[in-house]
């Protein structure tokens, strides 16, 4: 039978380590083009970190007016954290892939 | 293990030119990338892979237009009556004809006074599974979708409240209306409503291809077996055209050397989106060239060819558009698989026009 190399990968070390008990999570997961959260509350100044987990390359970004950013094109296997300083409402998508959509809440 | 260092170099090389950012200002503070080790997953079996392209059951509807056959039938009517368009002269049907599999066949599209557009004509078959419509994605719902070709001053150039009125004093139209929608009156929202109802019933028959992926062995031939192992390895095809319609609806600058900037148009300021467009479903793609947003590649073998050798190099091509290092045999190969997805589309004639 052929067998297939699959463009996956797997993530074998978390990027930002352990958050320790009682911390909630606040890395945002790519894999299989989709957000694994859809929403996520964090503090002001409060670190986000968009991991991707996928095989593809994603582009994260929001047009938010307060809190808009872009990551540009993110490739498999590296992390990038986001903060904002501004409370308020944040829809966060894939500009490559906007079927990936998610809201993050900002709290003073 | 070649392949994962080099995969390692590229997450550093990629990563090094990151933050690149369009869209920024001082609420949002972006920290640095950190790079992951990472592996190639355990190796698929090929029966598991072929299971992402099985074929679904049913069409899906969406709760706020959910299907009728009254609506459906209306929508078919609408969608070839030429009355739609302001000089009577193009229906839906004119650039999304069943006998070019809901194409036109042409290299770029025709319009209001048989003046050439900017684009190609997309098929609208499988639109049922879509997201975010046209070559850009400007429109977010099939609905949404209906009225542009309508009421673009390029194409049907026809005013929606015209339109309406129009309708309104056929009497035929009155009552497929009163049918379709029996609590409301005849608007450009039920008019939309109605078609894009039709536009979901139109989906592409079983092919050679879903013959295969149920189990026939025979349904396809060794080079397209081939060419199915390599779209999903070696080509990278399915980086971007997967599931059973092989595709992820997303955009990406394919590298055509063209200067319409496409997705551009809606984010300014992402670089990736400069020349990006919608990636389109490839069932039926044999019988839908030529190919591309403009229409500029003649057949696939040209297509498979464009993407063997990468396009042309600009900041905002995809990374995942480069060259591939494919042999004649192995391009060959791939068009044999693209050519199994061909299925006998139903050729669907005019019904009566409302009078």
């Amino acid at each position: 039978m052929r067998c297939f190399i699959p463009i996956a990968a797997v993530l074998l070390v978390s990027p930002w380590g352990d958050a320790g008990a009682g911390v909630p999570d606040r890395t945002v997961h790519q894999k299989g083009r989709k957000f694994s959260v859809e929403d996520v509350t964090v503090a002001r100044h409060e670190p986000i970190v968009f991991l991707n987990d996928d095989t593809v390359p994603h582009n994260i970004m929001s047009t938010s007016a307060e809190n808009g950013f872009d990551l540009g094109s993110q490739m498999p296997g590296t992390a990038i954290p986001v903060s904002f300083s501004i409370a308020g409402t944040v829809v966060v998508i894939c500009a490559i892939h906007p079927r990936m959509e998610m809201t993050i809440k900002v709290t003073d | 293990m070649t392949n994962r260092a080099a995969f390692r170099v590229l997450v550093l090389i990629i990563a090094s030119t990151l933050m690149s950012s369009g869209i920024s200002n001082a609420a949002a503070l972006v920290g640095d990338v950190r790079h992951i080790e990472i592996e190639a997953s355990p190796v698929h079996a090929l029966d598991e892979l072929m299971s992402k392209y099985r074929r679904p059951d049913f069409i899906p509807f969406p709760a706020s237009d959910a299907y009728t056959s009254a609506k459906a039938f209306l929508g078919r009517v609408l969608f070839n009556d030429t009355r739609l368009s302001s000089n009577g002269g193009l229906s839906c049907v004119s650039c999304h004809n069943s006998g070019f599999s809901y194409g036109d066949g042409r290299a770029k599209g025709i319009g209001d006074r048989m003046n050439p557009l900017d684009r190609r004509s997309p098929s609208i078959l499988n639109s049922a599974w879509g997201d975010r419509f046209m070559w850009d994605g400007g429109a977010a719902t099939l609905e949404e979708q209906v009225a542009e070709p309508i009421k673009n001053p390029s194409e049907m150039n026809q005013s929606l409240d015209r339109l309406v009125n129009a309708l309104q004093e056929i009497g035929d139209y009155r009552s497929l209306f009163s049918a379709a929608f029996p609590d409301q009156s005849i608007t450009s929202q039920t008019i939309a409503r109605a078609i894009a109802t039709y536009e979901r019933t139109l989906v592409s028959s079983i092919a050679p291809f879903d013959r295969w992926i149920d189990g026939d062995n025979d349904a396809v031939t060794e080079p397209a077996k081939r060419g199915f192992a390599l779209f999903n390895a070696k080509a990278q095809c399915a980086s971007c055209h997967s599931g059973w319609l092989l595709t992820d609806d997303g955009f990406h600058d394919t590298g055509l050397p063209d200067e319409d900037v496409g997705r551009g148009r809606l984010f300014p300021n992402v670089l990736a989106m400069q020349h990006a467009f919608k990636t389109p479903n490839l069932r039926e793609a044999a019988r839908r060239g030529p190919y591309m947003h403009d229409g500029s590649l003649p057949t696939l073998a040209a297509v498979v060819a464009h993407y063997n050798q990468g396009g042309i190099k600009r900041p905002s091509r995809s990374e995942l558009v480069a060259p591939l290092g494919l042999s004649q045999e192995e391009q060959m190969d791939l068009v044999a698989f693209l050519q199994t997805l061909t299925s006998d589309v139903r050729l669907d004639a005019a019904p009566a026009m409302p009078r």
